[in-house]
């Protein structure tokens, strides 16, 4: 079954850009507040946001959606932009570690179509990441949130660096299965 | 740790993008030879962490995002859309690359790494092929006995410089030097003078040395002369900013 993502995006590989100003609509509210919560700051979250829908438009038709959702596909590609800004800042600023404690405004509904349907598991799965035991979730907030590797993680936790990787696992695992339970 | 389930950790790390030194290599290795659990673990990891992200918060992005985007798809005629034909060669070779390097890589499973840089020769390639285009097709307008060029000269006296090669039938070609980067928020936009009203005849911005070269599409009245204005940067349908470049 084809989704109606992955039906705008076949439509943007062919140079559609009403399929792309829909695909826009669609996905800019889901990864923007993604990118706001790794950059923080409101400019540089909106030239990270058109940097990746960019990427998207330009890369449409190396999407296969074997290996992945639309939502996957945009916010992996999100992050790892977003990261990139902040990695960019830090090497500027050795001494820049942002914040991963300080949540953004708390979430509210948002209206009509299968994103609102999405809403109920997406309160389970926030749950989970809640639920994970403290010291899984820090290590999964630094990595993702704030792009510290797992040898930055452990120098900053002070911890051995197997002890880091072995939470990650266990933290995603767990993540992964709220995820498969949820579907 | 011993065994695949070595495997299962750094994947779980590579997930969250904090996989570096050896053990980066190791596992990018490990996904090329085409693992297949390891890259089944890898999706189902990235689409939790989407769910996830997709659960966090809201926040509306701004608005000037989606106008500079259409704008943006609007004018650049995206890779590989039209190659010229002077510029086929050039094409050809450079997807032939493209062609040849992804087929050796998806000869495995390609490790995602793989593809963001494949993705990025992909960008730059295309890049390149379309400044090698419009610069083609300013040369080639140039032969063509109807075109002009007509000089663009800042009225405060300061060196920016701006010329419009431009043909009534085939629009033209903006070529700018010596202007400041326009600030935060703005651009400029380049003015078609002679009908009625001015002819917004595109945005753009000037990299960090004040220059860019970028296309004007034909249309309207034939133009008598160009003006450009600072105007925000998702543009006006007529002029409210300054006059920053002017013909005589």
């Amino acid at each position: 079954m084809t989704t109606a993502g992955e039906e705008f995006i076949r439509r943007m590989a062919a140079g559609d850009r009403d399929a792309f100003g829909h695909f826009y609509d669609r996905y800019a509210p889901l990864v923007f507040p993604l990118i706001l919560r790794i950059v923080r700051d409101r400019t540089d979250a909106a030239d990270v946001l058109q940097e990746v829908f960019w990427e998207a438009w330009q890369g449409a038709s190396g999407y296969d959606p074997a290996r992945g959702t639309p939502e996957a596909w945009m916010i992996t590609r999100a992050r790892t932009r977003a990261i990139d800004r902040i990695r960019a800042v830090r090497r500027r600023s050795e001494t820049f570690v942002p914040p991963v404690d300080e949540g953004l405004a708390p979430a509210s509904p948002e209206p009509g179509g299968d994103a609102a349907e999405r809403a109920e598991d997406r309160g389970v799965i926030r749950t989970a990441l809640n639920q994970l035991p403290h010291a899984q979730r820090e290590v999964i907030e630094l990595a993702y949130y704030a792009g510290l590797t797992q040898t930055e993680i452990s120098a900053r936790l002070q911890q051995p660096l197997g002890t880091v990787k072995t939470r990650i696992r266990l933290g995603l695992e767990r993540l992964r299965d709220v995820v498969r339970r949820a579907t | 740790m011993n065994g695949h389930e070595t495997y299962e950790t750094l994947a779980a790390v590579y997930a969250v993008g904090a996989l570096d030194g050896d053990d980066l290599a190791q596992f990018e290795v490990h996904l090329a030879e085409g693992c297949q659990p390891c890259a089944t673990a890898l999706r189902e990891s990235r689409e939790a962490l989407a769910r996830l992200a997709l659960g966090d918060t809201r926040a509306v992005p701004p608005a000037e995002v989606k106008s500079a985007l259409m704008a943006r798809i609007g004018t650049a005629p995206r890779a590989a859309a039209r190659p010229s034909r002077a510029g086929w060669l050039t094409w050809a070779a450079a997807t032939a690359a493209v062609v040849a390097l992804a087929a050796m890589l998806t000869s495995g499973i390609v490790a995602s790494r793989y593809e963001a840089r494949l993705g990025q020769m992909a960008r730059e390639m295309a890049a390149e092929r379309e400044r090698l285009q419009r610069e083609e097709a300013a040369l080639e307008l140039l032969r063509d006995p109807a075109t002009r060029v007509v000089e663009l000269r800042s009225p405060s006296g300061s060196n920016a410089i701006a010329r419009v090669i431009w043909n009534d039938k085939a629009g033209g070609h903006l070529i700018v030097s010596n202007l400041p980067p326009a600030p935060e928020g703005k651009a400029y936009e380049l003015w078609a003078l002679g009908g009625a009203q001015p002819r917004p005849a595109g945005l753009f911005q000037v990299d960090a040395s004040g220059r860019v070269a970028q296309k004007v599409e034909a249309g309207g009245e034939p133009p008598k002369g160009f003006a450009v204005t600072l105007e925000p940067a998702t543009g006006v349908p007529a002029p409210t900013g300054p006059i920053v470049m002017a013909s005589r």
